[in-house]
């Protein structure tokens, strides 16, 4: 089959062409962790990974920052918006990362748009990397997605022995590959990951039949109410909103915020939503595989990265959630038994 | 610890048939097939879960806190046994509501997934307590301690050799991986606070804003909440996914406490904690010097 195919030295050479004029973030290595960072030399970026520790969602939907910011000038109240964006390319992403960003464009770019993701998404060219080696949690193809899968990149290489077989996804891809040295071929294309399937199939009504099971009380028995399945999550978006005083200047922040945490959804008064631990683990799986599915077409708010399965401090696995759920029998639980099961409150 | 699963297992069936308690918290393996996972039984019939091996590094003595007048039995290694004496001084809970299954432990290994570790956890390499100070049951022959205070403290030692620059900047660099998940506190036996210092509202003493200032200040004002009381399981540090040697930051403190006082956290669960107790006119014997 005619393809395109980029040499190993042909990748430096265009890293660091695309360096003089963008910023480009990719995974680099720090402290025995890849993380996507800012790079300015083709020699920073780790290209032997199997993910990195967070998702690039950090790079759209940053963990923390100023929106905007306000102060008082000759009693009037002067709105300062945030800087726009710089153009990046984000270099090296997994396809489960990419379909991760276009879960996320669901509820960001709805009008009225969030108006710096919508900046950054724009402004954003992603050069993905096809996956050859599946990571031990890895499930992206039970999810919808694929380790080869290149519906939500710009450009998809997939390396080969000698290089890279390089696909131009969209204009805006074909754009960046003008700086590339790249030649016709009939390069074999690679085995992909193999991955072990999760049983999903018919996950979204086996969800909604289990809303008042036991399982999510003793699934949340041993949870600890942390927010790390949330944080390194490439879908999850929940967030909390405060001003801090900088000076003369009020700053209005974000910062991610998770459904695990006990404080939650307390509001004035004291009054908490979800007080047990079942109902808030409940939350975050029907969130994923009943709510969002229900809001956006049938599509599921987990791309299958695995990240919450190796973070979590107590192995609760999603894969097992899923198939659990899906194999529970039909009349499995009295009515408001998630907020009975288990341990209860915490 | 080969035959541990099947005494606790008897331990368990045992107290849950008789209805003393209705819960044991243990181990059992986790999803990986492997490394161990918090197991919650609630009936005689489920004890066959439970298991025990050198994957266990979770400290149950956490989940205490969420079954405040529920009788509860809890496996726990020494280290994890310490966590239930701190709670029982500081009147967490209460002796009669808790059965301690004790193990003489010989150590844990990292964690890995889906595969045994190998090498021995940093914190059980410098273990000086093998047996636990706090049982109803026994599982296992003790062992003859080697207290080793040199090692537990060789790290702490290492980084003080460092200039105060080079310190400032080895704990700029780890602030500023913190993503602030406070997984550390959630898993922390100490860390029971009703409402943590990090989460108030009024006065607002943190706020949700992460950056490396912020991160500094929410680990060093936990650390000194744990001055005297971290009983060193090191839990904060192994879910970490970022990497952030907070037990550097505990064993410190500790040391600091240890020296001015003769005290170590968790040993019984009758000896007053210093840092909580006034004597007029005594010698607090800081000098100040040795920053983190």
């Amino acid at each position: 089959m005619l393809n395109r195919f980029m040499s190993r030295p042909a990748l430096q050479k265009w890293l660091q062409t695309l360096m003089a004029d963008h910023q480009v973030v990719a995974p680099v290595r720090v402290e025995g962790l890849v993380l996507f960072r800012p790079v300015k030399g083709p020699e920073e970026v780790a290209l032997d990974y199997r993910n990195t520790t967070m998702s690039p969602k950090e790079w759209f939907f940053p963990l923390s920052e100023a929106i905007f910011s306000y102060r008082r000038e000759d009693n009037k109240v002067i709105l300062e918006p945030k800087e726009a964006p710089q153009e990046v390319v984000l270099f090296g992403i997994r396809p489960c990362d990419a379909r991760g960003l276009a879960v996320l464009d669901k509820p960001f770019l709805q009008a009225p748009a969030d108006g710096l993701y919508a900046q950054r998404r724009e402004r954003a060219t992603l050069v993905g990397l096809a996956c050859r080696e599946a990571g031990p949690t890895c499930f992206c193809d039970s999810m919808g997605g694929g380790p080869g899968d290149a519906s939500h990149v710009d450009v998809l290489l997939t390396e080969v022995k000698e290089g890279y077989i390089v696909k131009a996804v969209t204009t805006k891809g074909a754009k960046l590959l003008t700086s590339a040295q790249v030649q016709e071929g009939e390069t074999e294309e690679p085995v992909l990951a193999g991955l072990r399937p999760v049983k999903s199939r018919g996950i979204v009504e086996a969800m909604r039949r289990q809303f008042d099971s036991d399982y999510w009380g003793k699934v949340a028995d041993r949870c600890i109410h942390c927010n790390l399945c949330a944080f390194v999550c490439p879908t999850c978006y929940c967030f909390d909103i405060r001003d801090f005083p900088v000076g003369e200047r009020i700053e209005r922040v974000r910062s991610w915020d998770s459904c695990q945490s006990p404080a939650f959804t307390r509001i004035a008064g004291g009054y908490e939503r979800r007080p047990s631990k079942g109902e808030r683990m409940r939350q975050r799986f029907a969130h994923k595989l009943l709510y969002f599915p229900g809001q956006w077409e049938g599509v599921l708010h987990c791309v299958g990265c695995g990240r919450c399965v190796t973070a979590c401090p107590v192995n609760i696995d999603i894969r097992e959630v899923i198939e659990d759920v899906n194999a529970l029998p039909e009349r499995a639980a009295t009515a408001s038994a998630a907020e009975k099961g288990g341990d209860g409150r915490a | 610890m080969k035959d541990y699963a099947e005494k606790i297992q008897a331990h368990a069936r045992e107290l849950l048939a008789a209805g003393k308690v209705d819960c044991v918290i243990g181990y059992e393996t986790g999803s990986d097939g492997v490394n161990a996972r918090p197991a919650f039984v609630y009936r005689a019939e489920d004890v066959g879960r439970l298991t025990f091996d050198d994957t266990c590094t979770h400290d149950l003595v956490t989940y205490l806190r969420n079954r405040k007048g529920k009788a509860t039995a809890v496996v726990v290694k020494p280290c994890d046994a310490r966590a239930v004496n701190l709670l029982l001084l500081e009147h967490q809970l209460q002796r009669e509501q808790v059965v301690v299954i004790g193990l003489v432990c010989p150590g844990i290994k990292e964690r890995a997934w889906g595969q045994k570790g190998e090498a021995l956890l940093g914190k059980c390499q410098v273990c000086a307590m093998h047996n636990p100070p706090i049982y109803d049951f026994l599982v296992g022959q003790p062992i003859a301690e080697e207290p080793s205070p040199d090692q537990r403290y060789a790290p702490v030692a290492a980084l003080a050799e460092k200039s105060p620059e080079e310190r400032l900047a080895f704990w700029q660099a780890q602030q500023e991986r913190c993503i602030r998940c406070y997984a550390c506190r959630q898993t922390c036996p100490g860390c029971y606070c009703t409402e943590c210092f990090a989460d108030r509202l009024d006065p607002q003493w943190l706020g949700i804003r992460v950056d490396a200032p912020a991160n500094g200040m929410w680990h060093t004002i936990r650390a000194f909440h744990l001055a005297g009381r971290c009983i060193g399981c090191d839990e904060c540090q192994r879910v970490c996914i970022m990497g952030i040697p907070l037990s550097l930051l505990n064993r410190k403190l500790e040391q600091k406490v240890d020296d001015a006082f003769k005290f170590r956290p968790g040993q019984d669960a009758q000896t007053p904690p210093p840092l909580a107790t006034f004597n007029p006119g005594e010698n607090l014997g800081v000098d100040g010097g040795h920053g983190c």
